[in-house]
């Protein structure tokens, strides 16, 4: 068995499948236009952080990569569409593993060009108020919001795996994106800090405090990410098919 | 690699047993029926082949290898479980790219099965158009991708119309005129006649019976001969010289059960009984099936509680 053929066959599956693409395409959509508009109705409140607010589209356009990773994992639990893929792939590791580098690769190129998109559209807005980032700082914002899209939605997958179920997954992500965010989401300094969406977040900030930096931060989502892409193989390879 | 072979095969889903101590072997060159009431773990054994589900014991190997050990398993194997398994969103021909992209089967192969399945014209349809019947070729065309040695077909006549059952059963006798092997699962008796050679029974996830299907047929239903006459009397007194019994039927017609046409005909012509029709009733399938299962009452389904 190839790798190389079993991952050309998962991206196949991914390019084939009509509702894959379009998650990326509105993961790119939300999160420009989201950032456009804090662009141009950026504050200069005293916490105001250029860069977070350039790159604030991903926080509601994650949902789009959430998305992108449970569906391409949750098309295999429709029917026997699984079977199927395990009478051509039977070594269950390692299709996991091309299932989850063709989620990967799209998610991240998608997410690096959503977030220089982004940054740019935002910056249009934001005017002067911007001219303080580093160029440093941006590309550790352009390239940290690619991989923390990235990273979740792998963890969607893996989470995906764990429950066979697009919306059982989409429904526990959802909610909590959202409640983390809005609700417990200012509070720093807690354990909040270290949820896999709060933490990978930090990179998408000019300024930070607490324990975690953003790289650190990423890190710690990343942490998650493994946690969930291997409680998902884990399940995936024990269970009957 | 050739024969499919089930080793005290034990299969436990929470105590219940769906498989259990099956032992018989799918030779090639023929097709083998199989055959055994919904629930007597036909599906089970085959995806147990197929290291979809662990064993809870024994083994089942392809030509002495488990199947996950097969390199580019679509190229030896092919199977049809489920065809609703096609994605509905993808068109038949990216469905059958995918599983051939994961094999190196090329897509040329894809074309070719469309093709020899009559589905050419429809590829670039989304399945989700499909009628069961079409699926159900699509799920055959999947099976035939990697151009296997054994394939495993379940249920494979389901939901298509006339035409296409008479193309499955010459597809599954060109399969095995070509050396290969066929394990095709059914509940259809009529159907399973058509095309086996073989038969592997199961109930409640027993082996049953592993016979040729002549020899099941000839060991369970004995021969009957149909005859009519425009003179009963003469037919009845001399059948029961030679202790023959026949049944009359409303049509007109009589049946000697147990008995073979040849002698009956000396019998007839030999007393100058006026014979208008006279015919052997060769044993079906499906009577020689109910014989079996009724014997074994055990294996029959529970009867429906009102």
């Amino acid at each position: 068995m190839h790798h190389t053929a079993v991952l050309r066959s998962e991206w196949l599956k991914i390019r084939t499948l009509r509702s894959l693409p379009g998650a990326l395409l509105a993961l790119f959509a939300a999160t420009t236009a989201f950032s456009a508009i804090a662009g141009v109705s950026g504050t200069s409140d005293p916490g105001f952080d250029p860069l977070f607010t350039a790159l604030s589209g991903v926080i509601p356009g994650q949902i789009a990569a959430v998305a992108f990773g449970a569906m391409a994992v949750s098309s295999e639990f429709h029917q026997g569409a699984l079977r199927l893929s395990l009478a051509a792939v039977p070594q269950r590791g390692r299709w996991f593993a091309a299932k989850a580098a063709a989620i990967a690769v799209p998610a991240l190129v998608v997410g690096l060009v959503t977030a220089l998109a982004a940054l740019l559209v935002a910056r249009a807005g934001l005017g002067t108020a911007a001219d303080r980032l580093s160029t440093g700082e941006q590309v550790r914002g352009v390239v940290g919001c690619g991989v923390y899209l990235m990273l979740m939605a792998l963890f969607a997958a893996g989470l995906a795996a764990l429950l066979r179920s697009g919306v059982a997954t989409l429904s526990l992500m959802v909610p909590f994106i959202l409640v983390v965010s809005f609700v417990i989401g200012d509070a720093t300094g807690t354990v909040a800090d270290f949820l896999p969406d709060k933490a990978g977040q930090l990179v998408l900030h000019e300024t930070y405090d607490g324990t975690l930096g953003p790289w650190s931060g990423l890190a710690v989502t990343a942490l998650w990410t493994a946690g969930a892409l291997l409680v998902g193989a884990w399940r995936l390879r024990r269970r009957d098919a | 690699m050739t024969s499919i072979d089930v080793q005290d095969l034990t299969k436990e889903f929470g105590g219940r047993r769906a498989v259990d101590h099956l032992t018989f072997r799918v030779l090639p060159g023929r097709v083998t029926g199989f055959l055994g009431p919904n629930g007597a773990g036909k599906s089970t054994t085959m995806r147990l082949v197929l290291g979809l589900d662990r064993p809870t014991a024994g083994s089942a190997t392809l030509g002495g290898r488990p199947y996950a050990t097969l390199r580019e398993p679509l190229r030896h194997v092919g199977a049809l479980l489920d065809a609703q398994a096609a994605h509905g969103s993808r068109t038949a021909r990216d469905h059958l790219r995918v599983l051939a992209a994961s094999n190196r089967i090329p897509d040329r192969r894809v074309d070719e099965v469309l093709e020899e399945t009559g589905l050419a014209s429809v590829a670039r349809r989304r399945v989700r158009t499909y009628s069961l019947g079409m699926r159900q070729r699509l799920g055959i065309a999947a099976a035939l991708l990697g151009d296997p040695e054994v394939v495993m077909l379940d249920e494979p006549s389901n939901g298509l119309d006339p035409e296409g059952i008479v193309w499955i059963r010459r597809v599954l006798r060109r399969l095995a005129a070509e050396g290969r092997t066929v394990l095709v699962s059914s509940h259809l008796m009529n159907e399973t006649a058509s095309f086996a050679d073989h038969l592997v029974v199961l109930g409640r996830g027993r082996l049953l019976a592993d016979t040729p299907m002549r020899d099941f047929i000839h060991a369970r239903v004995r021969p009957r001969v149909r005859i009519r006459t425009t003179d009963p009397v003469a037919l009845k007194c001399a059948l029961a010289r030679h202790g023959h019994d026949v049944v009359e039927h409303e049509d007109g017609h009589w049946t000697v059960h147990h008995a073979r046409v040849d002698d009956i005909g000396r019998v007839t012509s030999g007393a100058g009984v006026p014979v208008l029709e006279l015919a052997a009733e060769e044993g079906t399938l499906e009577q020689a099936y109910f014989d079996l299962t009724g014997t074994e009452s055990e294996f029959t389904a529970p009867s429906q509680e009102a």
